[in-house]
């Protein structure tokens, strides 16, 4: 197994593992620390014992060998020994079977026999005036203990702190690996093809519940996405079979029959056909284009109240014709970055349907204003409107207002329009009844 | 006519070859970019039809080629990417007109015409005559036989359009892009309505109409 520590187990482990360590480093400062106290403290005692004796023996060898020997009769559970010799190293008081350093000062380790068992003890040997030499020495048995008592200690809580870590390292990779488990059957389920799974959420609010929950929603959104998707290939599919049916009908009914004008009559309307399904297309590729947004790289600055007006004008005759008035209100001076060939194809497949779904005398209203946050395009009539079922589909391609579906047109004007206000970064909606409207909203500069 | 077809897809080539050498035209055909560029730099031309996409060298390059060694022979391009960056980019490349695929032929055909014979000069003429109609560039004012007739700009634009191209279809979609600067069609009928002020105006006191509607293809206006 590679790079074992970069798992979750191999981490914890390495972080017990580096508590684990400090604890032992704790443990050998602290074990110095009370080390080196105790041989002090010891030191202290000893020293003490030392200028005591000579006190009370008043600098004389006789003095300090009595001292020695009321100590040792009192047999103080303290049990500090004591040795004095003279000169020449000849025994003058003190039971301390050991030898007497001829240098004065410390002595860490004095072997010395005690019940003819060889023991170490601290010691501190002083020359006195008279040339004698006196020893004073502490066993060293306490500070052993000690040293025992606080290795234990130490070893055991290294011991403990490293089965807690494995214990540890191996809970949380245990738990990790399990949460991480149900992300993973959900990706392996929806690659097989179940979409609709979703990650289990625990709702404990924890790390894991966010990441599931922000997959859940991007998950979401592809299905959304591939809903849709499915949705147009189906509609492309049902909108196109009946054109292309009526084109097939037309060929057959050119073929069975003789007479060379009703063949002329069938080709020519198999023509239109072919040309209505070729411009079908043509206006979905166009909106595909428009929803890629590639049409930003061409942004210019757009004198959008001069575009609307112009084109408003381009209609108004066609408008007169078709019974309906016209009234434009423009905002004078408005300019926004766009694509001034999409603006125009917006406004203007909003003026062909405002005159294909409405009925003569209809009035249809342009405005172009701007309000606290944008500008606002709209074209309104005063016609019978839609249905509110119908409304919140009118932006997706091949739908119709019309319930009849009677009227002319692919479905696709409106479709084309929220791809080009969506390519602006705008927003287009179907304002309420009384009429219809619909209003879009650009960003202004 | 003369004209070089350079198109890679047999189909296509075939198509408008036959139906240009139908209209009376003499046509050479190239399947190949490498093939067609060294054909045009021939000469003897009076227009191109160029495939965007070719084998060797592609219709672009093609005509910048062209372009650089001064020849200005019309180049008419064929695409079947309805991009409008391609669009911008066939027309600064030196291509003169630009046609999405699939087209109809009527399309094709009448834009060849109003190409072959567009006028070597860019220098514009002051004022253009048709029959008994003169339009006056500069001063914007239009006189059949003598009298003034007022029109709208955007008739007046139409007008001019039409009179620019004498005895030639303009059909709708080519008209959409001069006189209204569309590239698309859009479901109102505005240059039918346009057209037809153009001739009720036009046509006040006299009985005879100028403007010809040729059914399926277009408008065009009738020479001498």
């Amino acid at each position: 197994m590679k790079r074992w520590w970069r798992g979750t187990f191999g981490l914890v482990a390495l972080v017990a593992l580096g508590f684990a360590l400090a604890t032992l480093a704790i443990g050998v400062v602290a074990f110095e620390t009370t080390h080196e106290a105790l041989e002090q403290q010891l030191d202290h005692r000893i020293a003490a014992e030392t200028q005591a004796l000579i006190d009370e023996g008043d600098d004389g060898p006789t003095g300090i060998a009595m001292a020695i020997r009321r100590r040792e009769a009192a047999r103080s559970t303290a049990s500090l020994a004591y040795r004095l010799v003279d000169a020449a190293g000849r025994q003058v008081a003190g039971r301390l079977d050991a030898r007497v350093p001829t240098k004065p000062g410390y002595v860490e380790l004095l072997p010395y026999t005690s019940d003819g068992e060889r023991r170490i003890a601290q010691s501190l040997s002083t020359i006195l005036p008279s040339g004698h030499r006196l020893l004073v020495a502490a066993d060293r048995a306490v500070i052993d203990e000690m040293d025992r008592t606080l290795l234990r200690l130490f070893a055991e809580s290294f011991g403990a702190m490293l089965l807690l870590g494995i214990a540890a390292a191996w809970i949380v990779g245990a738990v990790t690996r399990a949460r991480l488990a149900r992300i993973d059957r959900t990706a392996l389920a929806i690659i097989d093809g179940d979409l609709a799974r979703r990650v289990p959420v625990t709702g404990s609010g924890d790390e894991f519940d966010g990441v599931a929950t922000t997959l859940n929603r991007m998950l979401d959104r592809i299905g959304g996405l591939v809903d849709n998707l499915r949705q147009v290939s189906s509609d492309v599919a049902h909108d196109l079979r009946t054109p292309l049916t009526r084109l097939h009908n037309r060929l057959d009914e050119a073929l069975a029959s003789d007479d060379r004008a009703i063949q002329l009559v069938a080709i020519e309307a198999a023509a239109v056909e072919a040309r209505d399904l070729l411009e079908v297309f043509a206006a979905l590729l166009r909106i595909a284009e428009v929803e890629g947004m590639s049409a930003r790289a061409h942004f210019t600055d757009v004198a959008l109240s001069v575009l609307v007006a112009d084109l408003a004008e381009v209609y108004r005759p066609a408008m007169e014709v078709g019974g309906h008035r016209l009234a434009i209100v423009i905002a004078p001076g408005i300019n926004i970055q766009g694509d001034r060939r999409l603006l125009q194809r917006l406004l203007s497949n909003l003026l062909d349907n405002a005159i294909a779904h409405t009925p003569t005398g209809t009035k249809v209203t342009v405005t172009l204003e701007r309000t606290a946050t944008s500008v606002r395009l709209s074209v309104a009539d005063d016609g019978p409107g839609v249905s509110p079922g119908a409304a919140a589909t009118l932006f997706q391609r091949f739908s119709r207002g019309d319930i009849s579906r009677s009227t002319s047109g692919h479905g696709l004007g409106l479709a084309m329009v929220s791809a080009i206000v969506l390519a602006h970064g705008g927003s287009v909606a179907v304002q309420p009844p009384p009429g219809f409207a619909i209003a879009v909203d650009l960003a202004g500069k | 006519m003369r004209i070089l077809i350079v198109e890679d897809d047999a189909d296509t080539n075939r198509f408008v070859a036959r139906g240009l050498t139908e209209l009376g035209h003499q046509i050479v055909a190239s399947s190949d970019g490498r093939d067609g560029l060294f054909q045009a730099t021939e000469g003897g031309f009076d227009a191109l039809v160029v495939d965007r996409m070719l084998p060797g060298l592609d219709g672009l390059s093609l005509v910048r080629a062209l372009r650089a060694t001064g020849d200005t022979t019309p180049v008419l391009m064929l695409t079947a990417i309805d991009g409008i960056a391609d669009r911008v980019e066939g027309l600064e490349g030196g291509a003169d007109d630009y046609l999405v695929k699939p087209f109809a032929f009527s399309e094709l055909a009448a834009r060849v015409m109003a190409l072959g014979r567009r006028p070597v000069t860019s220098v514009q003429p002051a004022r253009l005559t048709v029959g008994d109609i003169v339009v006056d560039l500069d001063r914007r004012t239009v006189t059949r036989a003598g009298c003034r007739v007022a029109l709208q700009p955007r008739e007046f634009v139409l007008l001019v359009e039409l009179m620019r191209n004498p005895g030639r279809v303009m059909t709708r979609t080519m008209l959409l892009e001069r006189v209204w600067d569309f590239d698309f069609d859009p479901k109102t009928n505005i240059v039918e309505t346009h057209l037809s002020r153009l001739r009720s105006k036009l046509n006040a006191g006299f009985d005879t109409d100028p403007i010809e509607t040729v059914r399926g293809a277009g408008y065009m206006i009738r020479g001498e």
